[in-house]
């Protein structure tokens, strides 16, 4: 069972030394960042600021499940747990939807500050990377949105800015959960969304904030299997929707429907900064709500931030399925954290061109977040990234094994390889690379591994591996 | 009025003109209001004027352009300006300075 609390889950990762307090006077402004930045390139431990230059008594997480091992903690799970082991835990989860529970009372309502009385610069919003459009609030967060015509309730990890006092700008992209919700029901009616912007709730609410996630679902149910606890929730003071109690803190606000300021630029996922400014959000701050000493919490996007694992577990399970759904025999799917979301390894019973050129398809058909996959045989293990590299290398015919679908108003707008051209008319491309033995190669033409498990008859392959064995290697 | 700004800019020979134009500018005062946004109605001067504030311009990947300008601001304007939700923010300050 995983922790109640963001608190309850770093007591958990301080002892293993995956948490460290840094009581030295740290400044907001780019260094406390910088530091939770090269924790990310070096696969270090998450950092608590608990002394911020112009911030007395503040205190602040950097990165909290930035690491398999913290991602294995934040499900309740040992910090050795394997990828793979990992990845099955997940898919077993996310199919035991836990409802969550409404509370009268919680800590993130310890303290209540009413609109008037707001003033965001009396938070340590942090400058996380210079040449950054501004101070982000919203980075490892949870912003709860309603549609206006269901009762289907999205919870995403997106980000906010802070322009000036109660303004914040946002860049839900308008192909995402909330950015539909948005267009088709808010706008046209000319008006303004609720949303609140959960900090420091319990991890397996951020982590179904973060998930890839069908339409419709609810991350909140979602988030009660990953953690096999329900969550509990409670209503916000200005509007009707329910965060979780634990939070750390909560913005109430509302985004307009007819209002633009400056959003960005940002360092985002992919691990670039790629000028997607010029179309965000805009929301007034209307109340915020926090736990006495909050503890805030800081995702210093970029290569292998903080989001990498969630969304390399989430995107894999949520590919598998929807193959599986077009009737491709898929084994397995890895979404390496090291490629930003743009690349998956898909294991597959029978390959071939058509196969690839089909998966290809049907992982772009309503928005294209990857744009690379690579497609192997089942006999390549797609967490084994030495294997996938030789399949891919070996396999991949320069020119018959490319499958590019090219697609217009649905690209990923982050992708760095595409121009400023391309970006604003979200066009772009995916490709497949069949890294699979032609199915219509006969069997004793098509080559044969030089790898102990190929080339080697069993019974050398098990003397092999005792001898191994009895040399303590 | 601050001393020091910075922007962030499609194009920069728009703001470079000489003319009147619309900007959304970062407040770089340091302490806590430090990248407070201001959105106005200024002449961008280069090289700078003396008296008037340091204005860095930035390209909207956030690079910073070594060379200093100066900002007179005309008018300060409202925190946001009306236009459809992720209508293209630079198309509208253009509109906007139009009138």
């Amino acid at each position: 069972m995983a922790h109640k609390d963001l608190r309850g889950f770093l007591a958990a990762i301080g002892p293993t030394g995956d948490l460290l307090q840094i009581d030295d006077q740290v400044d907001w402004d780019q260094e406390l960042s910088g530091i939770g930045r090269l924790s990310c390139e070096r696969n270090g431990p998450a950092f608590q600021f608990n002394n911020i230059k112009d911030y007395a008594g503040w205190r602040m997480v950097a990165n909290p499940v930035a690491t398999w091992r913290r991602y294995a903690v934040a499900l309740g799970l040992p910090a050795d747990t394997s990828v793979r082991r990992l990845y099955e835990f997940y898919a077993e989860r996310e199919q035991q939807s836990i409802p969550p529970v409404t509370v009268k009372s919680g800590p993130c309502k310890e303290v209540v500050i009413p609109g008037d009385k707001i003033d965001l610069f009396d938070l340590p919003v942090p400058m996380v990377h210079e040449g950054d459009g501004g101070r982000y609030l919203g980075t490892w967060d949870l912003v709860v949105s309603k549609d206006a015509n269901s009762d289907w309730v999205n919870w995403g990890m997106y980000r906010f800015m802070v322009h000036n006092e109660r303004l914040l700008t946002g860049y839900p992209r308008p192909t995402s959960h909330l950015g539909k919700m948005f267009l088709d029901g808010y706008v046209p009616a000319g008006r303004p969304m609720p949303i609140a912007i959960v900090i420091g709730a319990d991890m397996p609410s951020h982590l179904a904030a973060t998930a890839t996630f069908r339409i419709g679902g609810s991350e909140a149910e979602l988030a009660g299997g990953l953690g096999q606890r329900p969550i509990e929730l409670i209503k916000c003071e200005t509007s009707d929707l329910y965060v979780p109690a634990s939070a750390e803190m909560v913005i109430e606000a509302e985004v307009f429907p007819d209002r633009v300021a400056q959003e960005g630029p940002y360092g985002e996922y992919p691990g670039y900064r790629s000028g997607e400014m010029g179309n965000a959000l805009c929301a007034r701050v209307t109340t915020i709500t926090h736990r006495r000493d909050p503890i805030l919490t800081l995702d210093t996007t970029g290569f292998m931030d903080s989001s990498a694992c969630n969304t390399s577990i989430s995107g894999a399970i949520a590919i598998k399925r929807r193959l599986e759904k077009h009737g491709i025999e898929v084994v397995d799917v890895y979404v390496p954290p090291e490629s930003g979301v743009h690349m998956a390894i898909v294991s597959v019973r029978k390959g071939g061109g058509a196969v690839a050129q089909k998966i290809v398809e049907v992982l772009t058909a309503r928005r294209a977040l990857m744009s690379k996959v690579i497609v192997v045989d089942d006999d390549v293990d797609v967490f084994n990234m030495a294997a996938v590299i030789h399949a891919f290398s070996t396999k991949c015919h320069p020119e018959r094994g490319v499958h590019v679908t090219r697609y217009q108003g649905r690209a990923n707008t982050l992708t760095p390889a595409y121009s400023m051209k391309e970006r604003i008319a979200r066009a772009g491309a995916s490709v497949a690379f069949d890294s699979t033995w032609p199915p219509e190669w006969p069997v004793n033409e098509t080559p044969i591994r030089a790898t102990l498990d190929a080339m080697y008859s069993p019974d050398v392959q098990k003397k092999v591996l005792a001898r191994w064995k009895a040399l303590g290697l | 009025m601050a001393n020091e700004y910075e922007t962030f800019v499609r194009d920069a020979t728009r703001i470079l003109s000489g003319r009147e134009v619309v900007l959304s500018l970062r407040d770089l005062t340091p302490g806590r209001r430090k990248y407070r946004g201001i959105n106005v109605r200024a002449v961008v001067s280069r090289p700078p004027r003396p008296g008037e504030a340091t204005l860095w311009i930035r390209s909207v990947v956030g690079v910073k352009d070594p060379l200093p300008c100066s900002v007179h601001i005309v008018e300060e304007l409202p925190e946001a300006f009306k236009a459809v939700t992720y209508s293209d923010f630079f198309d509208v300050m253009e509109k906007a300075e139009r009138r």
